[in-house]
């Protein structure tokens, strides 16, 4: 638990009864320099979920004590404590995720929606301007044509369905609750209620599924009015009882010709379907890729609400408080109590660009890089060249001229070696 | 005391591990007022931590207390011997300042591989040998049935075992009466001149290098200018003592009498344990009967676990440790070495496994290093072929100091005669382990009822991997062995290199025998193979003799290194594992752009049965 002793101003209790003060107070009083622009992206965690699965590694909590009435009135008071950051300028991009944020009550989403439009300018967003984004996730099988209304009439311009797959023994792996047919429904919905893009999360490498099975998963989803595809490898994150499972050996975890195989059929198919691969698990169709995650991907600012939600501006990256209890029993004048923050530091803020930068198909800004490096070191850029050279001769980056501005860009194969590339780049810049 | 004349006994006593001899010391000491209550409750001959924690004691001291026996005085000097296997040869040079030698056995456990070794030992010195059934007053012991033991194995009659208590101080009376009675007075000076022995030396940070000698001839006084025999060279004697058991100066010793010597010496590698010290201006024409110098048998690299930023700091750490150690452990060697995998180190010569082990710890809780160890070799010789056909001998400490196979004509290793004490009724089962292990059976002795001796001779390299683990397992943990190194003999014994991506890497390489080769190669390649990350190219890891592949294995390249998900509360976690990552790999040595991690030289260690 990171705790930065009161320094600031105003003083409040958490839960331990230790006097405290939201080092997020540094935060907004870095935020609020000139120096800094408004922070224009904002993130809220809705942490219910109806069961918890055992693969995710995502907050989450199943809510048996009707707790949803007491997060909401705390999440308002927090985001009119971070409202202030956006400095008066229209919010471009909200992104509601979880846990389930189609399970909270239709009566608390529409205080919710009515909070944010009170505390942020959502101008920008209700035009559906360019480049904006309000993205709810939801789960198939919690969404009602009720919550879809109520949700456009708050500005959601955007839904991302929790799919996985449309195979009942994947879905049963992976302990999802929904029938395969529940998707496509929600989908519909959410076109009639008119919500103008529509994303599905699929996950492929599940144990047991094989490669025909994948393929039908791909074929069912780009049959529906979607403009957006993310396509996850399943992951086996630490402290999962899917891992645990897993090391535990109950079962085969699928071979790694596989998943590239995998890996390279939705490429394929999503391709062939008029989508492009923007980032490593992402497809959109043109002008459909989520502006919200490319914020995070671009290294934007963007603000966050709710136990668990990260957030980035001033240079900061923070970490609020995982546990629910904790969210609801700490403020500081509606700021949350922080788990973990970072300061700014300009050799991280380039390690992480290139690292996120690596997995878009966009790449990197090179000569921006490049003029960041030696300004922390000079030379420092020499280093970057050293490491694209490398991987350049491997085959797994090119440089892209783009007119005057060239960018440093991963190739089809080099993206199955993202990491790799980006430890070699956070290692020359560390 | 009497105006009787004062007599002297300069004795030992040997043991097995936890037969209880420091114990044992101290009660004798403290029946002799020498300690009081409160002090004999600490083992007051062991002074490292470490030895007391290991329950042995490393080296040796020596203590005199003064005593009355009938109405006689006695000074009795009693001179503390290391406990283990490994230090066999401090315990010989001890003996050798002694007339006499308690040998105590448990007369809960009976006599003990170690027991028989260092029996032999105190017997080859001529020594008059008592032996001591300790621990009675254990409910599981069984004196009468020990003793006899003592006769079967020993040959030391068993009404002559003093049956004690060290812990309730029964039987000690009776010892220290024996001690008087039958130990011999120490031999008559054979000249005028001075001759003493020194038996042990240590290095005092206070004090400087502090000898411990017994004088034979003549007398040692503060102020002499004394000549060390073989070194050819003088000191002044700036202070004598004895340890009563506090450090007690004297002014003068004379023959019979054992003390420590301090004469502005500065370290170890001055003086010489075996030499003989005479006075410069009256030397005596011989000197004594000495010692062998201390024989490294077991060597390992140590290599400090080195991270990029700390480069050349660490060795030089490791360096200054490494010295400071030798300073008070004259058998401990080293040399600067330097191994392409693993940069700069030391390879070290320790006399046997459990001397190498409390050396590593040593350095590793003494002197906070983080230490990489190679795997244990011995020490082989070989007879090399030179370019004009000419037959060289060489020491080879390390299998990668040992030129290609077709210049070799012969390689030979130390064999140790091996004593094992074990239940009769797994007989068969270390038999069978002793065969594997290029074991031949010598002798097999009855002990008791329950219990059998057999003695093999088998080549040391055998007993330096997990020979002592398999013998405790399948003998429950009841079988005890001891070894004495007997000498080198040739065998048809092989260099195997090993191969990574078609690179030799010489700190992998080990010498064995010929019919063990390929098993041990492929052990090694195994669990290499489980060590060694995947890359983005397959590597080939292969054994071979003189460029002949013997085994193969391959680690297949890894064709993805992907996160799926990567969100904005994703970005600092990824950051650091990725940075944790890559700091791993910095540790890891490069060898024909592989990435080795320092444990993988530590494969080598096992025998992979």
């Amino acid at each position: 638990m990171h705790v930065i002793k009161p320094s600031v101003r105003g003083q409040s209790l958490d839960p331990q009864g230790v006097e405290t003060v939201s080092p997020l107070r540094h935060v907004q009083s870095a935020a609020h320099g000139d120096a800094e622009g408004p922070v224009r992206s904002l993130y809220v965690h809705i942490p219910f979920c109806s069961h918890k699965c055992h693969y995710c590694d995502f907050y989450s909590i199943v809510d048996t004590q009707d707790r949803q009435e007491a997060f909401v009135t705390r999440l308002m008071a927090e985001l009119s404590a971070l409202a202030p950051l956006a400095k008066g300028s229209p919010l471009r991009t909200i992104f509601v995720g979880g846990g389930t944020p189609s399970l909270l009550r239709v009566d608390l989403w529409t205080r919710l929606l009515t909070s944010l439009s009170e505390q942020f300018d959502l101008s920008e967003i209700q035009l559906q301007a360019p480049e904006t984004e309000f993205t709810v996730e939801c789960n198939p099988e919690s969404v009602t044509p009720e919550l879809f209304d109520r949700l456009v009439a708050g500005g959601v311009t955007r839904v991302s369905m929790g799919a996985q797959s449309f195979h009942e023994d994947t879905l049963k792996r992976l302990e999802r609750l929904h029938t395969p047919g529940a998707v496509s429904e929600a989908i519909e919905a959410a076109r009639a209620a008119g919500i103008g893009h529509r994303s599905v999360d699929l996950i492929y490498a599940v144990p047991g599924q094989t490669t025909p099975m994948w393929r039908n998963d791909l074929e069912t989803a780009l049959s529906l009015p979607i403009d957006h595809v993310s396509a996850y490898n399943l992951t086996y994150e630490p402290n999962t009882a899917m891992t645990a499972r897993l090391a535990r050996a109950e079962f085969t975890p699928t071979a790694e010709e596989i998943e590239i195989e995998m890996f390279e059929l939705a490429r394929d198919l999503t391709t062939a379907a008029g989508f492009e691969r923007y980032e490593v698990s992402n497809y959109a169709r043109v002008g459909a890729a989520s502006r919200h995650n490319l914020a995070y991907w671009r290294q934007d600012q963007w603000l966050a609400a709710g136990p668990s939600a990260s957030g980035h501006a001033a240079g900061y990256r923070w970490k609020n408080t995982p546990r629910l209890d904790s969210y609801l029993g700490f403020s500081d004048e509606g700021l949350s109590m922080v788990h973990d923050v970072e300061t700014p530091d300009a050799r991280r803020a380039l390690a992480e660009r290139l690292m996120t930068g690596m997995r878009l198909a966009e790449g990197v800004e090179a000569d921006r890089a490049r003029a960041d490096a030696d300004a922390i070191c000079p030379g420092l850029s020499d280093e970057l060249d050293r490491v694209a050279a490398e991987h350049a001769a491997s085959g797994r980056l090119t440089e892209r001229r783009d007119g005057t501005a060239s960018r440093w860009v991963l190739t089809d194969s080099g993206v199955l070696f993202a990491d790799g590339v980006a430890s070699d780049f956070i290692a020359a810049v560390l | 005391m009497s105006d009787a004349p004062l007599q002297i006994r300069n004795f030992s006593i040997i043991a097995h591990i936890d037969h209880g001899k420091s114990t044992l010391a101290d009660r004798l000491l403290q029946l002799t007022k020498a300690v009081s209550e409160r002090e004999a409750k600490e083992q007051l001959l062991d002074s490292m931590d470490l030895e007391r924690e290991r329950g042995i004691t490393i080296k040796a001291s020596a203590v005199t207390v003064m005593h009355e026996h009938k109405g006689q005085p006695f000074m009795l000097n009693f001179i503390d011997t290391p406990g283990h296997v490994d230090f066999g040869y401090e315990v010989s040079r001890a003996l050798k300042a002694c007339e006499g030698a308690l040998l105590v056995v448990d007369a809960a456990q009976g006599v003990e591989a170690q027991t028989v070794v260092n029996a032999y030992l105190a017997v080859d010195q001529d020594l008059e040998i008592i032996p001591v059934l300790n621990k009675i007053d254990l409910p599981a012991a069984r004196p009468d049935e020990i003793a006899e033991e003592v006769e079967q194995v020993l040959g030391l009659p068993a009404e002559d075992c003093i049956k004690c208590s060290a812990k309730t101080g029964e039987g000690i009376q009776e010892l220290l009466d024996a001690v008087c009675e039958k130990f011999p007075p120490p031999r008559e000076p054979v000249m005028k001149q001075t001759r003493a022995l020194i038996f042990d030396a240590i290095y005092d940070d206070y004090r400087g290098v502090v000898l411990y000698c017994r004088v034979f001839d003549g007398r040692l006084k503060v102020g002499d200018k004394i000549r060390m025999m073989q070194m050819e060279r003088t000191f002044q004697l700036t202070e004598l003592g004895k340890y009563t058991p506090k450090p007690t100066k004297v002014k003068e010793v004379g023959a019979g009498e054992a003390c420590y010597v301090i004469a502005s010496i500065k370290n170890l590698g001055e003086v010489r344990v075996g030499d003989t010290i005479t006075i410069d201006h009256d030397p005596a024409a011989e000197p004594l009967e000495g010692y062998e110098p201390p024989r490294q048998m077991v060597f390992c690299d140590f290599y400090p676990a080195t991270t990029t930023e700390k480069k050349g700091g660490d060795f030089e750490d490791m360096r200054e440790a490494v010295e400071k150690l030798a300073l008070n452990d004259s058998s401990f060697t080293y040399q600067a070495v330097h191994s392409e995998a693993l940069g700069f180190g030391f390879r070290c010569g320790f006399l046997g496994l459990l001397h190498m082990d409390i050396i590593q710890e040593r350095l590793e809780r003494e002197f906070d290093l983080e230490i990489v160890q190679t795997a244990p070799t011995v020490s082989y010789r070989a007879i090399i072929r030179g370019k004009g056909g000419e037959h060289v001998e060489v020491e080879v400490n390390n299998p990668a100091d040992l030129p290609d196979m077709g210049s070799v004509e012969q390689i030979m290793e130390p064999i140790c005669k091996l004593e094992i004490m074990l239940p009769k009724d797994r007989i068969g089962d270390v038999m069978k382990l002793c065969m594997d292990r290029r074991g031949i059976f010598k002798q097999q002795h009855f002990v008791s009822e329950a219990r059998e001796m057999i003695t093999f001779e088998m080549p040391l390299a055998e007993l330096i991997y997990d020979f002592y683990d398999k013998l405790k397992g399948i003998t429950s943990g009841y079988g005890t062995m001891d070894y004495e190194i007997m000498e080198f003999r040739p065998d048809t014994l092989v260099k195997v290199d090993v191969l990574i991506n078609g690179e030799p890497v010489e700190a992998l390489s080990l010498i064995t025998h010929k019919l063990k080769a390929e098993q041990r190669g492929r052990a090694l390649l195994t669990k290499l193979k489980k060590q060694i990350d995947r890359h983005q190219f397959e590597i080939p890891l292969q054994a071979a003799i003189g460029g002949k592949i013997i085994a193969r294995e391959t680690i297949k390249a890894f064709r993805k290194d992907v996160t799926a998900k990567c969100y904005g509360g994703d970005v600092s976690r990824k950051r650091k594992l990725l940075e944790k990552q890559k700091k791993g790999k910095e540790r890891m040595k490069n060898v024909g752009s592989v990435n080795i991690p320092q444990e993988a030289f530590m494969a080598v260690l096992d025998t992979g049965e």
